[in-house]
């Protein structure tokens, strides 16, 4: 069991606060975890989220465009952003002498960052976005998965029906009006959780917290969701489509609609993710991969996801030539075997897992992030420490119970990518 | 604070000084080189054996060999089979990994630190035993091929080999892509993985890196009953052939019908790790394309919005490595990028830096090194980094100062000396049809077209 530490306190305006105490290297990460994604998009403004964090990036009353870059770089930092489903992440880790910078330069586009916003830096950002776009989705084999797959697996209604990126029609139709609207709404303290982790004395950190954010004014209290959360707890049947696309390779991606990080049986979800697809001495790798040949690439993964229903996700890749029908089957056939699971896989997909988690948090920005995490989505920071055993308690028969409840073929969506040219007939739209 | 108090950056706080974590130095009685830091902060420990043992080992005929075989270990031992092999590993929590490249092969494995004992005897009988049955080599290289072909669909990858084999003369290694092409690689079984252990992976020129929560002297008997009966010696190979394929300028499109954006790559032949302009060029290149604020992406990104993002970089190896700024932007821009990157290059050339520029690309540098010094696997690269290119063991303790006494003038010089725009290539993966006229009308080079690969 892990000890890592985590004191909590709340100011007057709503903000939350984690400081995690950890001397040991002189630096320090400071990240913010803001409760607004893809998920709070409305029709029509789809990626809006996303290119909101852009803006974040362009300056704000006190700092000019680039500033943010310039400062932390210069003070031999790192910093970055993420957009999600369910959250957007703002991070930087400073030499520790330099705290009072990251906070300062979070604190002033938490609170002034309007005055700074102009029609140029939007059109420049629109433009950034959009080659993001192309760059990850457009010109991408494969690039457009999650498109098809969320579509899939989630009803028109749900938030979780469209990507974080969006589309290149709501990117380009995004206003000015739009990023005061939404930082108004949004970007308030008490949407927000902020960790310090690493090296700084526990009395200044206070004072500089309190310094930068105690005057930002609550707002008011967040909206609903758009949209419609509630789903049934399966898709209700197999949904397929075959995209006929400029791929090298067939793939077979196929996904299950399955309970959401807030409910206890995702760890089953996750450990059964881990049994079929982490590490050569799981399940599709050695089956497809190792011994019977039918992939050459295999994936899974469980997305954590808090509104509603999350998924899993698997993936074969096949030689050329393969034949997609061979390739489901093959997935489907391990599927179907994990009503029984021995003890010994369970504790090797769980000894992956410590390893790949402890390796992540030896980074103080890693760490932060998680406590973030855990706070926002748990109001427990601590469950840093617990997260590992919550996976070990997991048992046989639970993932069996997982898998009967939610891998049957009343709750798949199969997308299928067959090479141009390759005769084998596609069809549909996401 | 009211906004008014808050007008300008707070200043920083006391300094606290940063040391490289103390490395103890080992030779064992067969040559293996054994450096090992104690880092007690978490209960973890990374071990990497780094081979003399990289692509530029083998000939063209055989390029891909040296990925192959490191791909292939995973195939089994004497004592276990390939199955046997990763639920063992996978059993104590360590994944195996092996990265190859141009100069060695490096064999990785992290673990809890209380299983380092096994994983260490796991590592050990990966390296010096491995079988390599025919079959599991087969299957590997038939994923390999794969790749291969996939590879050739990628429009990054596509612009990438286009722009190395545009680089360098035939026959220099740097030309080929490192993991080979599909008639080097169809050659290759077992028996040529199984000659090129036999032949470089030695300890002789090979290094045990071991970094975490362990006690050293525990680690150097681990070591040396694992990798004690371990013998020969693999010879340093020199003079890496490395001949730019022209000193002319050159444009090159790769075309691909109806690609909606241009991948672009502008270069030439490059440095090696062992330039005495070294801390010039890591200072150079922050401000020419290595960091978010460099004048390329703030031009092609921030001021014109053609890309998400542009980047150059020194690819510093034993032999001279590419020089390389890449980025991907829209169609219908691509002439204008591609003036405005020449055109940055050009600039900064002529004239150099300007003061300011260099200052914030020190502080950056020297800044950023302990943040890039948290975790085992960090440390271990930057000490495996002292091996492959016979660094001095104190470098580190040195490297922020070196960084820091950076001056402009050398700065300006080594732009001078390493960056020719008029011996540069610039390759564009796109729709030829579309950015052609736009590209001859910039008249900087007679643009020649291929087909994709």
């Amino acid at each position: 069991m892990l000890s890592i530490p985590a004191e909590r306190f709340t100011l007057d305006n709503g903000l939350r606060v984690n400081l995690s105490h950890d001397p040991t290297t002189p630096v320090v990460a400071v990240n913010l975890w803001y409760g607004v994604g893809s998920r709070n998009e409305r029709v029509g403004k789809t990626g809006f989220a996303h290119l909101f964090e852009h803006m974040m990036f362009q300056g704000s009353r006190h700092v000019p465009k680039g500033g943010h870059f310039d400062l932390i770089q210069r003070a031999g930092g790192s910093l970055n952003a993420t957009t999600w489903f369910d959250r957007t992440n703002y991070f930087e880790t400073v030499p520790s002498h330099h705290l009072e910078l990251a906070l300062w330069l979070e604190s002033d586009r938490m609170g002034w960052m309007l005055p700074a916003m102009t029609q140029e830096k939007l059109d420049n950002q629109r433009d950034v976005v959009m080659n993001e776009r192309r760059q990850r989705y457009d010109n991408q084999p494969y690039g457009d998965w999650d498109e098809w797959i969320q579509a899939m697996v989630f009803p028109e209604t749900h938030p979780y029906h469209h990507t974080v990126i969006g589309s290149m029609e709501d990117i380009e139709a995004a206003t000015l009006e739009d990023v005061a609207d939404f930082f108004g709404i949004y970007y308030v303290p008490n949407n927000a959780v902020l960790t310090v982790c690493g090296d700084f004395t526990r009395d200044d950190a206070i004072k500089l917290i309190e310094r930068h954010f105690m005057d930002i004014p609550r707002g008011a209290d967040i909206p609903p969701i758009p949209g419609d959360t509630e789903l049934s707890a399966t898709i209700g049947s197999t949904v397929r489509e075959c995209v006929e696309a400029e791929v090298p390779l067939p793939r077979v991606l196929m996904a299950f609609r399955i309970p959401p990080y807030s409910d206890p049986s995702f760890y089953a979800a996750d450990v059964a993710s881990a049994v079929l697809g982490t590490g050569r001495a799981s399940r599709l790798y050695r089956s497809l991969v190792r011994e019977r040949r039918e992939a050459k690439d295999v994936t899974s993964m469980a997305f954590p996801l808090t509104s509603g229903a999350g998924m899993l996700i698997l993936w074969a890749t096949g030689f050329p030539g393969a034949d997609p029908e061979a390739l489901e089957a093959a997935l489907s056939r391990e599927v179907e075997a994990l009503g029984t699971v021995r003890d010994e896989e369970i504790d090797r997909a769980v000894a992956l897992t410590e390893t790949a988690w402890v390796r992540e948090i030896e980074q103080v920005g890693q760490r932060a992030d998680l406590l973030s995490m855990f706070d926002q989505l748990f109001d427990d920071p601590g469950r840093i420490n617990s997260e590992i055993e919550r996976m070990r308690d997991v048992s046989p028969k639970d993932v069996a119970a997982f898998s009967e409840d939610f891998l049957g073929t009343n709750n798949r969506a199969v997308l299928t990518y067959v090479p141009a040219d390759s005769g084998v007939v596609a069809g549909g739209s996401p | 604070m009211s906004s008014s108090g808050r007008a300008s950056a707070p200043a920083p706080g006391p300094i606290r000084s940063f040391d490289f974590p103390r490395v103890r130095r080992e030779v064992l009685d067969n040559g293996l080189q054994l450096r090992c830091v104690g880092v007690p902060r978490l209960p973890v420990v990374t071990v990497s054996l780094v081979l003399d043992a990289g692509e530029c080992n083998v000939d063209d005929s055989h390029a891909g060999l040296a990925v192959l075989t490191g791909d292939s270990l995973e195939g089994g031992t004497a004592v276990r089979s390939g199955v046997a092999l990763a639920e063992a590993l996978e059993g104590i929590g360590a994944g195996l990994s092996v990265g190859t490249g141009w100069d060695s092969t490096a064999i990785a494995l992290s673990c809890m630190a209380d299983r380092l004992d096994e994983a260490m005897e796991l590592l050990a009988e990966v390296v010096l035993q491995p079988t390599f049955p025919t079959d599991e080599v087969e299957r590997i290289r038939g994923q390999r091929l794969a790749a291969i072909k996939q590879g050739r669909m990628d429009p990054a990858s596509i612009a990438t080999y286009a722009s190395r084999a545009a680089t360098y003369s035939d026959g220099a290694p740097y030309g080929r892509p490192l993991g080979g092409t599909e008639e080097s690689v169809s050659s290759l079984g077992s028996d040529s993985a199984a000659g090129f252990v036999e032949a470089r992976y030695r300890p002789g020129g090979a290094g045990l890196v071991v970094v975490g929560d362990v006690d050293i002297d525990h680690v150097k008997s681990l070591a040396e009953g694992s990798f004690g009966n371990w013998s020969g010696d693999a010879p340093r190979v020199d003079g890496i052939g490395a001949e730019p394929r022209t000193t002319a300028r050159r444009m090159v499109v790769v075309h691909r019908p109806d690609a909606v954006q241009s991948e672009i790559r502008i270069g030439h032949v490059g440095q090696p790790r062992s330039t005495p302009d070294y801390f010039p060029l890591l200072v150079l290149n922050v401000i020419l394309g290595g960091a978010f604020t460099s004048r390329l992406n703030m031009n092609l990104r921030e001021k014109h919005g053609f890309t998400y993002g542009v980047r150059s970089q020194f690819a510093f190896r034993r032999g001279p490595g590419p020089w390389t700024i890449s980025t991907a932007v829209g169609t219908e821009v691509t002439a204008d990028a591609v003036r405005e990157a020449l055109s940055e290059v050009e600039t900064l050339v002529a004239d150099g830096p300007t003061d300011e520029e260099v200052e914030a690309a020190r502080d950056y540098i020297a800044g950023i090194f302990p943040l890039r010094l948290e975790t085992t696997t960090q440390i271990a690269s930057r000490i495996a980094e002292l091996l492959i290119y016979d660094l001095p063991d104190d470098y580190h303790s040195d490297y922020r100062d070196r960084v820091r006494s950076v001056t402009r003038d050398q700065v300006a010089e080594a732009a001078r000396r390493c960056i020719r725009p008029d011996e540069t290539t610039v390759v564009i993966g796109g729709d030829a049809e579309r950015v052609r006229s736009p590209l001859e009308a910039l008249g900087w080079a007679p643009l020649e077209i291929e087909s994709a690969p």
